[in-house]
């Protein structure tokens, strides 16, 4: 327990001292506070051309005017949440990849197992250390995504929105952790420097981009800009009726976005964020009830992620594959 | 001699590296794939929009009459987006990563070769590597999309198909500079990968963003995304960061040579940018000088 905890502070300090964590931080936080500016700007704008059409319907007489574009504050996080799951996912990668790739770039894998640590201690220290990290990370973006939520987005938050945010930013975390574990496993199960990066690049491809970019695909609804049903004029409980009709299609298109974790991710967080309109403004306990399988898996990767890394970096394996 | 014999070198050490063959075989299953999963998504369009007619809800044309066997190529852009120029940049820091860690550097500038003109033989053998990547998914494509549209493809949809694969050769070009530059410059091995590869994430879902507010999985969809507002923040923003979003202008050029009902505007000025891209990508490495060909890495 001692060696676990003395080569996670060892991490820790490591990583603190490099320009990596900083660059990751401030990139990520960048590209989550531009999107919220941008939904706000993309919002202005909508509310402005409202009041412009309701100008020239008022001009020409009529009284009857569509409502208003709502506010709903989190909903402006869509993009910052899919930048984290995209972009947040690769630096992960690579954070988890460079934890072992330097060890072994080092030749420092010799030295610490000349000396008498637990077999899983090595791996233990690192993944606690990644844990700790990633935790600290995501809790600063929240804050600051928080932060540009009130202050750019002009968004008054209810006490629940706190709670949303929270529950975020612990699948975020989750979600993190995953893709660095995983990628720290890929480091150590290969011989060469780059080689686990290309691995875990690869597998960073078709998790995140390509299954989710199929299922997207096989969308009926995504089949026409502006969407198949709102071309044809259908709505959404007539859209429900007709869609009944090709249960088997579509269980088929969720089977395959359910494949990859990072839908997972994304359904849960868009659901509690109220990103996902079914559960705008719904209470807690009903979106658990609609998507705790999707947490459920996530905690399943993640689960997975922690018994590959943990069993992939042991004293043998490191040293087997070693250059 | 010396040009044809490093470009006949890179071709050799590209075709034996393992890991970019996986990433290519990810590529060429995805093209191969991706007619079949247009077809799919079409047929279940056409018997979604006759369900709706049946049930009396709507007397709107079918969206998808008459529609071209070229619609079963859209997805192939998104994947030469993805796959392709991942694939663009691991082959091109490769390249000259490999120079480094070996030192074969200080042995062959001590011949009597300019740098610029032996990367610019690198880089050539790369480009012709990824002309024959493509030149056989090309003909991929036209297999598959036969195959799913149940007929041979008319010679003007072939021609169409070669002119998305010659535009996607021009467009890998500057990821295929991009990663040699990345292997040059770079100190350690892993900044050399994950350099190119966080630049290419902003090209391709960060700049769409700040241009037309697009959210960045919308960006995987083939359907033409959200055109930028012509006054206001995002006039501003699409008129700066428009021109830079190698992506966008690809999947644009290449659903108007897809002859895409949706795309509008010319060819080119967006195939102006995508070129500009490949001639600088170019340049850069030419002009990389003696003493950073031979600097060492770090790790």
């Amino acid at each position: 327990m001692t060696d676990l905890l003395i080569l996670s502070q060892k991490e820790i300090t490591d990583l603190r001292r490099t320009k990596f964590l900083v660059v990751l931080f401030a990139f990520l936080a960048a590209v989550v506070v531009l999107s919220v500016v941008v939904a706000s700007a993309d919002f202005r704008i909508k509310i402005s051309d409202y009041n412009q059409y309701v100008t020239a319907l008022k001009a020409a007489g009529s009284t009857v005017a569509a409502p208003p574009p709502q506010l709903f504050p989190l909903q402006m996080l869509r993009g910052g949440i899919e930048y984290l799951e995209i972009v947040g996912s690769l630096f992960a990668v690579v954070l988890g990849y460079s934890l072992v790739a330097k060890e072994k770039g080092r030749g420092t894998l010799h030295l610490l197992f000349s000396r008498p640590v637990h077999r899983f201690a090595f791996a233990g220290g690192k993944i606690l250390a990644i844990a700790a990290v990633w935790t600290v990370m995501v809790a600063g973006l929240f804050i600051v995504i928080t932060a540009t939520l009130l202050v750019v987005g002009n968004a008054p938050l209810q006490g629940t929105d706190y709670a949303r945010l929270g529950i975020a930013a612990l699948h975020t975390a989750e979600y993190l952790i995953m893709w660095s574990l995983l990628a720290m496993a890929l480091a150590a199960l290969t011989r060469g420097p780059s080689t686990g990066l290309i691995l875990a690049l690869v597998l960073w491809l078709v998790v995140v981009l390509i299954i989710p970019q199929i299922g997207d695909t096989m969308d009926p609804d995504n089949q026409i800009p502006g969407g198949l049903f709102a071309s044809l004029q259908i709505d959404k409980s007539h859209e429900q009726a007709v869609m009944s009709h090709f249960s088997g299609y579509e269980t088929t298109r969720d089977l395959v976005e359910q494949t990859s974790v990072t839908k997972q991710y994304e359904r849960s967080t868009f659901a509690y964020l109220g990103i996902k309109n079914v559960y705008n403004q719904q209470p807690l306990s009903f979106i658990w009830a609609g998507t705790f399988n999707n947490t459920l898996w996530l905690l399943f990767g993640l689960a997975v992620s922690v018994t590959s890394a943990l069993f992939a970096s042991t004293k043998k394996t490191l040293l087997r594959k070693a250059i | 001699m010396r040009w044809t014999g490093t470009i006949s070198h890179e071709l050799l050490c590209a075709r034996r590296e393992r890991l970019p063959q996986f990433l290519l075989l990810v590529f060429v299953s995805m093209i191969a794939a991706s007619a079949f999963i247009g077809s799919s998504a079409r047929a279940t369009v056409s018997n979604v929009y006759q369900q709706a007619r049946n049930q009396g809800l709507t007397t709107a044309a079918n969206p998808f009459d008459g529609l071209s066997p070229l619609y079963y190529a859209r997805n192939m852009v998104i994947y030469i987006v993805l796959i392709g120029a991942l694939l663009a940049i691991v082959v091109g820091v490769r390249s000259t990563l490999r120079d480094r860690q070996a030192r074969t550097t200080d042995l062959m500038l001590s011949r009597d070769v300019r740098p610029a003109f032996y990367l610019g033989s690198k880089l050539a053998g790369l480009a012709l590597f990824m002309l024959i990547l493509l030149a056989v998914s090309t003909l991929i494509s036209i297999g598959c999309i036969s195959a799913v549209a149940g007929q041979f493809l008319t010679p003007g949809e072939s021609a169409r198909i070669v002119g998305l694969y010659a535009l996607a050769w021009l467009f890998l070009l500057p990821f295929v500079a991009l990663g040699m530059l990345a292997g040059l410059y770079a100190a350690t091995a892993t900044s050399a990968l994950l350099i190119p590869v966080v630049i290419w994430s902003l090209v391709v879902f960060v700049l769409p963003l700040l241009g037309t507010a697009a959210h960045p999985v919308s960006l995987l969809n083939p359907v033409a995304g959200p055109t930028a507002a012509q006054t206001g923040f995002f006039a501003l923003s699409s008129a700066v960061t428009g021109p830079l979003s190698l992506a966008e202008q690809f999947k644009h050029v290449s659903s108007l040579i897809l002859a895409d009902q949706q795309a509008t505007g010319t060819i080119s000025s967006g195939l102006a940018i995508i070129l500009v891209f490949a001639v600088v990508g170019c340049a850069a490495v030419a002009l990389t000088t003696r003493g950073r060909i031979r600097s060492t890495l770090r790790d």
